[in-house]
Parts: structure tokens; C-alpha cells; sequence
């Protein structure tokens, strides 16, 4: 039985107060949560200008700007295609291993989870400035995509290693032994019944992965080299000089492909399932 | 089909011992429980005849065929989980036509023999729908279905009926009994529910601790458990403990604090317990053994009386019997029962 | 059900199959990959710690303790560790006050609303940092929005942006979710007949959720206020982009020591410093929490 909280602190005949603080203090904090979002995404219809309220019309000139100006949208070519490759590795990577942690490994299970988690829970500035090091002390080349590459994989690949996980610790090992049952081969069964049952988990973590990518700012900073600029790193470095609402056209469709994924994932999904484990 | 053989079959996991020298033959066509509390081994045991765990030692033969080491895929059987484990991705359609596809059937064959076997169990017109829009009894039928529509040479049943309600519950295992006779199956049907066992099955395998305690009919069972444990998990019992003093013309004398008595039972001499069911227990009555005893506590139960007596030494005794008398609590009466229903087993194990 | 998993070979060896566990492989490429570039980074830099910075070039191979001198003994280190660690306290605390009723909330609503909630409460992660950073600036600045409506109405210039103030607000706006979602789950397990239960024995609902709502969800707490702080204490972008120059925290410094001075050895340092006094923090810390938790629940 789901009962709000207003029913909660409402017994027989005493009034609605108790519930009615929490939904409005609850409110205020959500539009918190949104307005520096929403403000940026209005500015970027302002036809003004400058970021002045209230908004001076209605305008898309600064996405044209957006178009015509060739750092930001070769940032935002580099971005996306860094992203790409980045999902799918991380992707492949993190499957993977979640099969293996949460299936086969018993004695060493903790000890992997504890790994590969482990990159999430170093600040990622920190792990930006060991790679820059450790690249510089091998020699391996920094330039291009390669280190963006694999210091960006490193960061996304707990969090497809943690979706599918929580998929595949909810898996009812029972379907795979009826398959089996039935006559299908271990590969079969994995094609037929594991993977279409897990995908869901594959593919929200790839979708997260997708977008930690395209917006991961502090490994970047350091380790990008001369000629190419992920789009983040291009928004900073305009936006420590100017002030132009140009930035919210970028920051805008930034912002639009990462609404469309989490929508994508909740209804694939659902977001529940995902941070608190279990079906939808 | 084809006859199940186990032998000297053993499974530990870590330290404890799950499954301990378990050696049955199960013939062809019949359906045999295996039935015991939690932890007897019989969920193991159903898991190495179906191939989901490789047992440490020992065998097991479907017919002339060792299976031992084979591969689920390739035993030819099937199973039905106390969850049902139907595909959710998949409709009722795809989830029974599924071991027809592994088998290679072609479509149009697939189609005639699901058609036919969700007739048979009850569910046709439901092809397209999602297990998730059946209802638990449904679900299982369909689960019944995935399995039997292949013709498997054996058919393992794991608790089946235990996520149902009781109706629905004694519903169902007529249902399956029903199927099952007219398949002609094999079966090994598990369970800890006894009176599900005693209606379902041709015979009973009862374990403890991963050994078998007794095979034998329901009725073999119930009248001649094999020891004392087995006589208290099978309906209920009274046991008087004493020393077995020979035989006396057919039947075996028992010394016991409460009285010297006839009973049945080939058990050798020594320390005995003597196993007297409650309904075998009659006031008055004109059976051979008597013991007089006093009535402390009556249970109305609606079609039987259930009692409480005290009996001489301490003894502490049930009894049923039919509502035509009532006694009240304080009343002394003598019990009789007749040598028959005095089964006597080893006093020492259990 | 036992350990052992349904891919079972056939094998005509007497005791139990031991197969080659040829589904390691599923794991070797993960695991390599982190080890060779997150494990060995990492090392790398402890060690860099300790080498010397020459007078051109980054590092060279010569051992020293003299980073960990250099830092231990200025004072102004001292003080932007000082200053780095009431950023990440204060953070953490209005986060939690913030962040419970949302949590509550979230996990007390009908479950039809639940997913779309949580749409709200986690989007803002998924957006760019630099994003949010920078509607702040438009909010928070001396023409922002906020300033330009207080003016509109007679009220004084308020500095929000570029100090402290702005910090403190941009780190809350980016790890509320994360302190919301931690105590979220935690009170997700908890059943609401268990406030039931104790406002039918007497309790009023302050003294209910207190006694009972609060104390059950203590790991959430737990969870979500270690995670803001490690988090809060390493930022980096916030402070940068709301405080300029400012507001100076440990990461800001580690940057500027690595990428502008070039002096390896000491970012390396500072970084080591930075991460092991967090770590001293968290050991206490969570021996603090282990002893409310041993006595709340367990």
C-alpha cells in the first residue's frame, strides 16, 4: 500500500499541515535542482544580446552561431565520436566483467567488485593528473584521441559494469536451466534468454556511459593536446571570456541529448530498478 | 521413456554432505516423490538427474543410458520450477514451442503439437499473451505444457505447486496426476508437503540428510515406516518405547512401563519403539492390548475428536477418534488397539 | 541454491568435473585494462611524489622527501586544505538537510510517480558540469537574473557569484542528488507500517520519524555523506568557473602546480597529501558511524 506522507501525518480528524510542508519544501528544491539548467536553456532562445532577464524575444541566432562557429562544432564532431567509441568499449568491458563477477567468481567477487568500481570513487581530477603522468613517464603518445580515449573509458565503465550487475544479481538462474532443459546449448541459451533478459541493463549502462563521456569535463582538461577540444572543454574556455548566449545554444543541445537518453533509459528500464535494484 | 537409475549417488558442497549414497531404481512410466523436510537432499538430487549439478560420486542411468555427465541439452527432460520460469520476453506461444525449435521441428509440425497441448491443459486462445498476464495457476499450466509438449523421457517437477493457493494446490495435483498417467512419463515429483505425496504418488522415496529413509507406497509407508523418525513425519504418531521380548504365536511381545503387549513389526530384539497411530487408538473396544489412561484435554477438530491422555509411567498418548462419545478432560477410560496397528521399529536411530 | 553455475560440461572423470575455467577470459580484459591504467597511474604517481623537479622539464628520477617539506611546512597550504575542507563540510551538511526531505519524499510517493521523480532528481548528473556552472553564472552575477529583480524591487547588490557564496551553492546544486539518491535507498527498505507501528503505541510524528524513520535510515546518511564529501573535497570545475580567483581549493592548486608550473613532484604531492588527509577523515569517520550504527539497529 503506497499512502503519501500526508497521509502518514494525518490521523482520523487532524488537518493536511504535515504533508503539505514536505510537497512544497520538496518543490522549491526541484525547481533548485532545475532553474540553472532551465535558465541556460532559455537564454538560448533570447533574442537579446545578453543574459538579461526578463528575455528580450524569441530567437535561434545563437544556435546559427553555434553552427557557424568552427571550434565549437568541431568540438562537438570530437565529442561525439569520442563518445562513441567510448561506449562501446566500455560497454563490451563492463558487460563482461559484470557476467563474470556476478556469475562465476565466489572467492574473489569483492575484491573485483571493489576494482572495478574503484574509478568512480577517486575524484576524477586526480585520476586525470596520475594518467597525464603516467602517459608522459611511458611515452605514450598524447595526442589525438587516445588518451582521451582510455581515460575516459576508465570512468565509464563502472557504470555499465553497475547496471548490469543489478540486472544479473535480480536473473532468475531458473530460465537459463529451463532453456537448457529444453535442449539449448549454453551459447544458445545466453543469445536467447540471458542477453534479451539483460539487455535492458546493457543498454542503460551504455547510454550512461555515452553521456559521461560526451559531458566528462576534468580528465579531459588534462589531457587533451593541441587541436582537439571536446565540447565541454571548449564551453569552459569560452565561458572564462565571454559571456555569450551562444554558450547556452551549445550548453542547450548538450543538455537535449541528455534528456532524450534518460528518457530513453526510464522507459526501457526504469530508473528504480536501476539505483535500488529489482523490477520496475 | 525410459526407467531412472541412481547409484551409490553423492553430492557435498563444501563440508556438508547433501546427497549421501542414494540408490533407487524408478521404473518406466511411474511418477515417485521424493519427499523430506528442507535440506534432504531431494532438491539436489533432482538437480544431477536433470544435469544442473555433477554429482561427486556415484551414477545415473536413464534406461540403459549413463547420463552422469551429459549435458542438460542432451538428457531429453523436462522440468518444471516452483517459480515456473516461463521466458518472460516471450509469449506462451514461444515459451512452449521452444524445446520444438531446439529440436529443429518445422513450423508447421510446431504449431499442430502446441495447438494440441494447450488444449490439453485447458489454456487454448491464450497463444499471444505474456506470462506476466497469466494467473499463477495458468503460469504453471503453461509451464506443464513447455515441458510435456517435447515428450521428454523424463518429466522433473520441483515444488511445483507450492507458490499456489491450497485450493488452487489440490486442484492441481489431480490435474497432474491426471496428465501424467496419460502420458505415460516418467516423473520425480519433489516435495515436503506430505499429503501431496501420498496423492500423487505410485511410490514414495522419504530422505533425511541426504539418505533415503523408506521407499514404498503411501500405504507401505503409513502402516510400516521403517523407524521412528519416518513414523513421525508421516501423519502422526504415538510411540512407547520398551524391550522386544520374543515373539509369541504372530506377533511380537513388548515390554514396556506401560503394559506388556502384542504388536507387528520384524524388528530384532533389543530397545524397540512401538508406533501407534491416533485413529488406532479406540476407547473400550476389545482389541488385544489395553491401557487405561486419563483424559486431559479434547480438541473439537468437526469430524474427528482430537485428544490428550496421561497413560501409566509418564506415558503421554493422542488419540482421535469419531464424535459418537465425547469424554471429558478427568476421565479415566481404556484404550485398546490391536496388534496390527502396534508397529514396531528400532529404538536407537531415527 | 548451490554455487555452482548451469554451464556444466560433460566430463568422464570420476570426482566432479574440473574444467578449465575458460570463462576467466571474460574477465582478463577488464581487469588488465584497469590495472595497467588506473592501478599503475596511480602508483606512479605516489611515486612521482617523491622525485625531484628540475630547473626545466617536469620531473627527474632523483629521490626526495623534499615535495612533502615543501608542502607541509607553508602555511598556505595548510590554509587551502583548511579552506578545501570547510567547502566539503558545509557542502555536506546542507546537503543533508536539503537532500532528506527529498529522499523522503521520493520514497514515500505512489510508485507511479516514483520513475518520473527520479527522472528530476537525476537528470541535473547527466548534464555537463559546465553547463550547470554556467547557469549560475547567469543566475548568481552582478546582472544575473537574481541581482537584476532584488534591483528591480529596491533591494542592495548581492554578491552570490565569484566568492565563496556561489561556491558553496554550485557544489550543493551538483551533489544533492547524490546525498537525496544514497538516503532514498536506504529509506526505501524501510516500511511505512513501521512509522505505523510506533504512532499506534504512542508516538507523535515528529518523535516517530525521529526515533525510528531517522535512526533506520542511518546507512543511507551514512552513504550519502561520505560520498558528497570525498566528492566535494576534489572538485574542481565549481570553484574554478563560481569563484575564479577567489576562492582557491587543493584541486585548483594541484592543477596550476601541474599544468602552469609544470613541478610534477609537487602537484604529485599535494595530490598524495590531499587525498590522504581525506582518507584519515573517512577512516574516523566511519568508525564514528560504525559505533551509531551498532547501537541504532544492530
Amino acid at each position: 500500500m503506497e499512502h503519501s506522507v500526508a497521509a502518514v501525518a494525518r490521523p482520523l480528524a487532524r488537518p493536511r499541515r504535515g504533508g503539505w510542508g514536505l510537497g512544497v519544501t520538496v518543490a522549491l528544491l526541484y525547481v533548485f535542482l532545475l532553474a540553472p539548467i532551465v535558465i541556460v536553456i532559455l537564454s538560448a532562445f533570447n533574442a537579446g544580446d545578453y543574459l538579461r532577464f526578463p528575455p528580450q524575444g524569441f530567437s535561434l541566432r545563437w544556435f546559427v552561431r553555434f553552427t557557424q562557429s568552427p571550434s565549437f562544432v568541431r568540438a562537438f564532431e570530437f565529442s561525439l565520436h569520442l563518445a562513441v567509441y567510448v561506449t562501446l568499449a566500455s560497454t563490451v568491458l563492463g558487460t563482461m566483467a559484470a557476467l563474470f563477477t556476478i556469475r562465476h567468481a565466489r572467492r574473489i567477487r569483492d575484491a573485483l567488485r571493489l576494482l572495478l568500481v574503484a574509478p568512480l570513487q577517486f575524484p576524477a581530477i586526480l585520476t586525470g593528473i596520475a594518467l597525464l603522468i603516467f602517459f608522459y613517464a611511458t611515452g605514450i603518445s598524447t595526442r589525438g584521441m587516445r588518451p582521451l580515449f582510455i581515460g575516459h573509458t576508465l570512468v565509464t565503465t563502472p557504470y555499465v559494469f553497475l547496471t548490469v550487475s543489478t540486472v544479473l544479481v535480480n536473473f532468475d538462474r531458473s530460465l537459463e536451466e529451463a532453456a537448457r532443459s529444453l535442449g539449448a546449448g549454453p551459447i544458445t541459451t545466453f543469445r536467447r534468454i540471458t542477453l534479451p533478459i539483460i539487455k535492458g541493463g546493457v543498454i542503460s549502462g551504455a547510454l550512461f556511459a555515452f553521456i559521461t563521456s560526451f559531458d566528462q569535463f576534468p580528465i579531459s582538461l588534462l589531457l587533451i593536446s593541441v587541436g582537439n577540444t571536446t565540447l565541454p572543454i571548449a564551453l569552459f574556455d569560452y565561458l572564462r571570456f565571454s559571456y555569450e548566449p551562444t554558450a547556452s545554444a551549445v550548453s542547450t543541445v548538450s543538455v537535449a541529448l541528455s534528456v532524450l537518453i534518460v528518457i530513453v533509459i526510464q522507459r526501457l528500464v526504469g530508473l528504480e530498478s536501476i539505483y535500488w535494484g529489482g523490477p520496475r | 521413456m525410459a526407467s531412472i537409475t541412481l547409484r551409490d549417488l553423492s553430492k557435498r558442497f563444501d563440508s556438508l554432505i547433501a546427497v549421501n549414497r542414494l540408490s533407487l531404481e524408478i521404473q518406466e512410466g511411474e511418477l515417485i516423490t521424493l519427499l523430506g523436510p528442507s535440506g534432504c537432499g531431494k532438491t539436489t538430487t533432482l538437480r544431477m538427474i536433470g544435469g544442473f549439478e555433477t554429482p561427486n560420486d556415484g551414477e545415473i542411468y536413464f534406461g540403459e543410458r549413463p547420463v552422469t555427465w551429459l549435458q542438460p541439452e542432451l538428457r531429453n527432460i523436462g522440468i518444471v520450477f516452483q517459480n515456473y520460469a516461463l521466458f518472460p520476453h516471450m509469449t506462451v506461444y514461444e515459451n512452449i514451442a521452444f524445446g520444438l525449435e531446439m529440436r529443429k521441428e518445422p513450423p508447421a509440425k510446431t504449431r499442430e503439437r502446441v495447438s494440441a497441448i494447450l488444449h490439453k491443459v485447458q489454456l487454448a486462445g491464450l497463444e499471444r499473451r505474456y506470462p506476466h498476464q497469466l494467473s499463477g495457476g495458468q503460469q504453471q499450466r503453461v509451464a506443464l505444457a513447455r515441458a510435456l509438449v517435447v515428450n521428454p523421457a523424463v518429466l522433473l517437477l520441483d515444488e511445483p505447486l507450492a507458490n499456489l493457493d491450497a485450493k488452487l494446490r489440490e486442484e492441481m495435483r489431480f490435474y497432474i496426476r491426471g496428465l501424467q498417467r496419460e502420458f505415460g512419463i516418467t516423473t520425480i515429483y519433489v516435495t515436503h508437503d506430505q499429503s501431496e505425496a501420498m496423492v500423487l504418488a505410485d511410490r514414495i522415496a522419504l530422505m533425511k540428510d541426504g539418505r533415503l529413509q523408506q521407499l514404498g507406497s503411501a500405504e507401505d509407508i503409513y502402516r510400516r515406516p521403517s523407524n521412528a523418525w519416518v513414523a513421525e513425519f508421516i501423519g502422526l504418531s504415538n510411540f512407547i518405547r520398551g524391550t522386544a521380548a520374543g515373539r509369541d504365536g504372530g506377533s511380537l511381545t513388548v515390554r514396556t512401563p506401560a503394559g506388556i503387549f502384542a504388536c507387528a513389526g520384524d524388528s530384532p530384539a533389543g530397545d524397540v519403539i512401538i508406533c501407534v497411530r491416533p485413529e488406532s487408538l479406540h476407547f473400550g473396544g476389545t482389541h488385544a492390548n489395553r491401557i487405561p489412561v486419563v483424559v486431559r484435554e479434547r480438541v473439537f477438530l468437526g469430524n474427528l475428536l482430537d485428544y490428550q491422555v496421561d497413560g501409566p509411567g509418564g506415558l503421554r498418548l493422542r488419540v482421535q477418534a469419531d464424535p459418537s462419545r465425547i469424554f471429558a478432560p478427568g476421565t479415566p477410560v481404556d484404550l485398546s488397539f490391536s496388534p496390527a496397528d502396534a508397529w514396531v521399529v528400532r529404538g536407537s536411530d531415527g | 541454491m548451490a554455487g555452482v553455475d548451469a554451464t556444466v560440461v560433460a566430463t568422464p572423470s570420476g570426482t566432479g568435473a574440473r574444467r578449465f575455467p575458460w570463462i576467466a577470459f571474460l574477465i582478463f580484459p577488464t581487469v588488465i585494462f584497469l590495472a595497467v591504467f588506473f592501478l599503475i597511474p596511480y602508483a606512479n604517481m605516489v611515486y612521482m611524489s617523491f622525485l625531484v623537479k628540475p630547473e626545466t622539464g617536469a620531473y627527474i628520477k632523483q629521490f626526495t622527501l623534499g615535495n612533502y617539506a615543501r608542502a607541509l611546512r607553508d602555511p598556505f597550504y595548510w590554509k587551502v586544505l583548511k579552506d578545501t575542507f570547510w567547502y566539503a563540510l558545509l557542502t555536506t551538511g546542507i546537503t543533508l538537510v536539503l537532500g532528506y526531505p527529498l529522499a523522503y519524499h521520493i520514497a514515500r510517493v505512489p510508485k507511479r510517480w516514483r520513475g518520473w521523480l527520479l527522472v528530476l532528481l537525476i537528470s541535473p548528473l547527466l548534464v555537463s558540469i559546465i553547463v550547470r556552472s554556467f547557469g549560475w553564472m547567469i543566475l548568481l552575477g552582478k546582472v544575473g537574473i537574481i541581482n537584476t529583480l532584488v534591483r528591480r524591487y529596491g533591494g542592495p547588490e548581492l554578491h552570490l557569484m565569484y566568492n565563496a557564496v556561489g561556491v558553496v551553492i554550485g557544489l550543493v546544486h551538483v551533489y544533492l542528488p547524490f546525498m537525496a539518491l544514497s538516503i532514498a535507498g536506504a529509506l526505501q527498505t524501510i516500511s511505512p507500517d513501521i512509522e505505523r507501528a510506533a504512532r499506534s503505541l504512542g508516538a507523535s510524528p515528529w518523535h516517530a520519524f525521529w526515533r525510528i524513520t531517522w535512526r533506520l535510515s542511518l546507512p543511507g546518511v551514512f552513504a550519502g555523506t561520505l560520498l558528497v564529501f570525498v566528492l566535494a573535497i576534489s572538485s574542481y570545475v565549481i570553484p574554478i568557473l563560481l569563484g575564479a580567483n577567489n576562492v582557491l581549493v587543493m584541486p585548483m592548486v594541484i592543477v596550476q602546480m601541474l599544468l602552469d608550473a609544470f613541478n610534477w613532484p609537487l602537484g604529485s604531492a599535494l595530490s598524495m597529501i590531499l587525498f590522504g588527509f581525506t582518507v584519515a577523515l573517512l577512516w574516523f569517520y566511519v568508525k564514528l558511524m560504525n559505533r551509531a550504527l551498532r547501537w541504532s539497529i544492530r
